[in-house]
């Protein structure tokens, strides 16, 4: 009640300000009055009368300044009055103002920057109704890595637990889609019927899936999303007439998502899973998963209770391999899917806030220089009555103003930087969608800019007003007394400065040796050239003979077209080009000629024995796309027109998988069984070997690859290479063309090879490039640091150096001693640098590729860089102080 | 008695004004509780019952009076003074009055404990 009332009253003072004021003159004036005419009651006249009232009570414009002071609304006047002599402060020094103030831009600008994208990739929730209590499930492997979920340990999961609300699986694969407005090869997932109750989402329009839906041979159903819905389906809130062609199937759209439902990330249709059935197999890993905690339900209660489970079909599963579920484990699905980037945005989050330290610090300095020149002038302020709280109150305005004005700037450059700096990352950065300047952010940018003010204000004003005042009106701007441990703090400012610089250049160092080496791999395939050709026809199932040979037939036509366009050199086709979504990988079995196999279950016996058994990635290609690709033939030969679907089938293997599986012996020649991957049990004879391929990214070791024929095991969706010295717009449309005339509801998708090779370096290259800009930043920022510290020190030693010439020091004396004290200082900042180094590159340990952390070549170019940097900055000073003429000097003073 | 000067109270120090502060606002508000009345008057009235004691400059007054307002325990308007100028006359409200009690009660007390304590020396 009264806080309101002197709220209100203090309001009522600062706004209307003019009649506040006249009607408390008038008040004043008629007491100063009363009082007059009191005095002059007494005999005196009004002259005396005035002169006696103004003795007694005080001024008439002292009583307004007083009352005027009183209430709080003053502070705000005061706040104002510091601004405006801070902005008039600025004004008068452009040069040092400048320099702050794009510093301090740079640095806030930067780390608002890497902030927003941290906040929008790693804290902002997922957008969907409560999603922290959403999670990821996974099957966790011999080896300790993760893995989809097979069919029946999902159903067991779901069936069996005692932590979740919902819990669904999904998939999802590019298909060929037609019977919209226009053919289009688009991403469906596969969902469980549970799905979207997992993520309670509402559909915009339609129904939801059922469990009916999903039961075999139910009447196929597909949910689009919003984006389709408007493109594809005219927007129609009508959708008894949608109906989509998928894999030759037709489906009815019955329902639209909202606009801003985007899970999983590409999808844009979803249609039940397991219409043909569930696949009874415990070690085919099909399908990712997602549940809803119970209330109340913690995350390690649900991680324990799925354990659990897990390990109960591990230990009473008939199919025990390695590729048996070993464990289970829940994790928030926010941390699954942005965990691969987290260490990386965070050490770019780090390496950025050293970043802002170093400008930090060069900021200081500048403050430094300026209070030592503003010394008379605070000490003038002081000697005329101002009180120590009063001068703080001021410099911390001047920071405040500084740095709210820098970093005003900065986000306003970071608001237009970040969506082009992170447009490189699309393919690599998840929920990129979801970084904007937002609210957080801006908070987070004012909070850092108000962290930066009270540091440098603080730091300015302890230096300033410790001093003594008459020592300060005294010295004028001329004092050596004061400068003494100003120098001091200049210097250890500068050799933080270098500390922290090391660290970041030493960081950018071993990202920058990593990717070189990265660069010198040997991928084990061509790269340029080369353009792909995304086609999925329809999905034809496991075991139909007639449409396998069609596909054959398909892919045959296919490439042939392809082979006959101008420029064209060689055509291939492969299930999975290097670099792009991975191969799938499973189990094979070593066999002999005369072991014919009527059925699956003749290999069961096999699964168990260790010595018939062997691991491998499988991979379907033609003869065509070792030579685009430029694999080697080692040994034995590809496949060729011998090969064809009714003589035995082939395969070639990969040199690792020849060496590990069979180290003392001839693989060529040997038969084995690989039917689990694809359906087909027909064995396979080795009759090649080729070279090794890096197709997980060229910083992953090969793996054991079996290559098996496409035209003896067809496939539905394929990548096709083409290798041409012709332009590849022009490629792309006559492949276009080409594959159009074969069947036009089959939408390719094109992409140059040259460009998904560089994207597989794109997050390593953009670490490297942020990191290294920081660290040039801070590099730049510490040398001007040593310079201006140096040069300082140089003139404010004008006079001594003069005398040390005039009493026979030569230049080479002077030049040595400048450049020594400058090398001391860095030398300071190397050795500190250096030991934090050592501690702070581990971090980044999982950034790097064929260097150590602790690198010494790396450790021994960045210091040398420094040492060189800091006197090259030192030089200027010092030939500034070789110049000086101890005539001159000594008369200065 | 204690020094009660306010003259300068601009460059008072933060020391004593706590103690100068509430007793001034005590004056006032006793004065005030007699019959409303202007500044001036207010002025006048402490200086005759303290016989001199205490002369309260304009700026310490009127600090006080926009404290007070402030806070609720008096109210102003404005009047013809009986010399017939324009002048804003103060009234105690119910507020200030029991303000004013309380405190007279407390000082009251204080006073008494220390001339007890002056006593006993």
């Amino acid at each position: 009640m009264s806080l309101f009332r002197t709220i209100r009253g203090g309001l009522r003072a600062l706004f209307p300000r003019e009649r506040v004021d006249g009607e408390f003159d008038e008040e004043l004036h008629g007491f100063l009055e009363m009082a007059v005419a009191e005095k002059m009651k007494q005999g005196l006249s009004r002259q005396e009368a005035l002169r006696a009232v103004r003795l007694e009570r005080g001024s008439l414009e002292g009583t307004k300044e007083v009352v005027r002071s009183a209430g709080w609304e003053s502070l705000l006047e005061t706040c104002w009055q510091d601004l405006r002599f801070s902005g008039r402060m600025l004004q008068k020094n452009p040069g040092f103002t400048a320099v702050a103030v794009i510093t301090l831009a740079l640095a806030i600008g930067a780390t608002t920057a890497i902030f927003s994208v941290v906040y929008g990739v790693l804290l902002r929730p997922l957008p969907y109704n409560d999603p922290s209590r959403i999670m990821a499930i996974f099957e966790v492997n011999t080896g300790g890595t993760w893995s989809r979920l097979a069919d029946p340990n999902f159903d067991d999961f779901r069936d069996q637990n005692h932590t979740f609300q919902a819990i669904a699986k999904y998939s999802e694969n590019a298909a060929s889609v037609s019977g919209a407005s226009q053919p289009t090869r688009t991403m469906i997932s596969s969902i469980s019927p549970d799905f979207l109750k997992v993520f309670r989402v509402q559909m915009m329009i339609g129904r939801d899936l059922t469990a009916a839906d999903a039961r075999k041979g139910a009447a196929p159903v597909v949910l689009a999303s919003y984006g389709y819905w408007k493109q594809y389906l005219n927007s129609s809130r009508d959708l008894s007439q949608s109906h989509l062609k998928i894999d030759n199937v037709v489906f009815s759209v019955v329902g639209v998502l909202p606009d801003g439902f985007q899970f999983p990330p590409h999808a844009s249709l979803w249609t039940p899973a397991d219409l043909d059935g569930e696949n009874p197999s415990r070690t085919s890993h099909n399908y990712y998963a997602v549940g809803r905690l119970r209330d109340r339900v913690a995350v390690e209660q649900a991680n324990a209770d799925i354990s659990a489970l897990a390990r109960r079909i591990h230990n009473t599963s008939s199919e025990q391999s390695d590729y048996l579920l070993k464990d289970g484990i829940v994790v928030s699905l926010q941390d699954s899917i942005t965990g691969k980037v987290r260490p990386a945005l965070l050490i770019l989050l780090g390496a950025v806030g050293f970043l802002l330290l170093v400008a930090c610090a060069n900021v200081a300095n500048l403050l430094l220089g300026q209070a030592s020149v503003r010394e008379r002038e605070l000490a003038i302020r002081s000697a005329l009555g101002a009180p120590r709280r009063r001068l703080i109150r001021q410099l911390l305005t001047e920071t405040f103003l500084l740095s709210l004005v820098g970093g005003g700037l900065g986000v306003l450059g970071a608001f237009s930087g970040v969506a082009g700096l992170f447009a490189e990352e699309r393919e690599n950065l998840p929920r990129l969608n979801s970084v904007s300047i937002s609210i957080p952010v801006l908070l987070f940018a004012f909070l850092l800019c108000s962290a930066v003010a009270t540091g440098l204000g603080a730091f300015t004003a302890m230096r300033a007003t410790s001093g003594n005042v008459s020592e300060g009106v005294a010295e004028g701007g001329r004092g050596q007394a004061g400068s003494r441990s100003s120098q001091r703090a200049g210097r250890s400012i500068v050799a933080a400065q270098i500390a922290i610089t090391l660290v970041l250049v030493v960081g950018a160092g071993l990202l920058g040796r990593s990717l070189m080496k990265v660069l010198e791999v040997n991928p084990g395939f061509r790269v340029d050239k080369i353009v792909t050709m995304d086609v999925s026809l329809p999905w034809a199932g496991w075991d139909d003979p007639k449409a396998k040979a069609g596909e054959a037939i398909f892919f045959s036509n296919l490439i042939d077209g392809l082979k006959k366009i101008p420029g064209v050199h060689k055509v291939g086709a492969t299930s999975g080009i290097p670099l792009d979504d991975g191969l799938p990988d499973g189990i094979f079995l070593l066999m002999t000629q005369n072991e014919v196999p009527k059925s699956r279950d003749d290999f069961e016996p096999l699964w168990s024995q260790k010595q018939r058994i062997g691991t491998a990635d499988f991979c379907v290609a033609t003869d065509g796309y070792f030579q685009v690709l430029g694999i080697p033939l080692l040994r034995g030969r590809i496949f060729d027109d011998r090969d064809g679907p009714d003589s035995p089938h082939v395969a070639v293997i990969s040199e690792s998988l020849a060496r590990d599986r069979w180290p003392a012996q001839d693989p060529i020649g040997h038969t084995i069984e690989f039917g689990n991957m694809d359906g087909d049990l027909r064995l396979l004879t080795v009759v090649g070997i080729v070279g090794d391929v890096r197709e997980y990214g060229l910083d992953v070791p090969p793996r054991p690859t079996v290559y098996v024929n496409l035209f003896q095991r067809p496939r539905a969706a394929i990548t096709v290479t083409i290798l041409s010295d012709a332009d590849t717009q022009l490629v792309v449309s006559a492949a276009r063309a080409i594959l159009q005339e074969l069947n036009p509801e089959i939408p390719p998708r094109f992409r140059a090879f040259p460009e998904i090779y560089s994207a597989s370096l794109g997050s390593r290259r953009f670490n490297l490039i942020l990191i290294a800009f920081f660290g040039i930043v801070a590099l730049l920022l510490a040398a001007a640091g040593v310079f201006g510290v140096m040069a300082y020190s140089v003139s404010r030693r004008t006079r001594e150096i003069g005398v040390r010439v005039a009493l026979g020091a030569r230049y080479r004396d002077v030049l040595t001693m400048v450049l020594g004290q400058g090398l001391r200082t860095t030398l300071v900042g190397v050795a500190v640098g250096f030991v934090g180094s050592l501690a702070l590159t581990r971090s980044v340990q999982s950034l790097l590729f064929g260097v150590t952390a602790t690198d010494p070549l790396t450790f021994a170019a960045v210091i040398l860089l420094l040492l060189v940097t800091a006197l090259l900055a030192c030089y200027i000073p010092a030939r500034r102080a070789m110049r000086v003429d101890p005539m001159v000097a000594l008369r200065y003073e | 008695m204690l020094p009660l000067t306010f003259r300068g109270s601009a460059f008072m120090t933060d020391k004593s004004s706590d103690l100068v502060q509430g007793t001034l606002d005590m004056l006032i508000l006793k004065t005030l509780a007699l019959e409303p009345t202007h500044g001036w008057g207010i002025a006048v009235r402490i200086e005759q019952i303290s016989r001199g004691v205490f002369r309260v400059n304009a700026g310490s007054l009127f600090v006080a009076f926009q404290r007070l307002q402030r806070a609720g325990l008096i109210k102003s308007e404005w009047k013809a003074t009986e010399n017939n100028r324009r002048a804003k006359y103060y009234t105690l409200t119910e507020q200030g009055r029991r303000k004013l009690n309380s405190e007279t009660r407390e000082w009251e007390r204080q006073v008494a404990a220390i001339a007890r304590i002056l006593e006993a020396s």
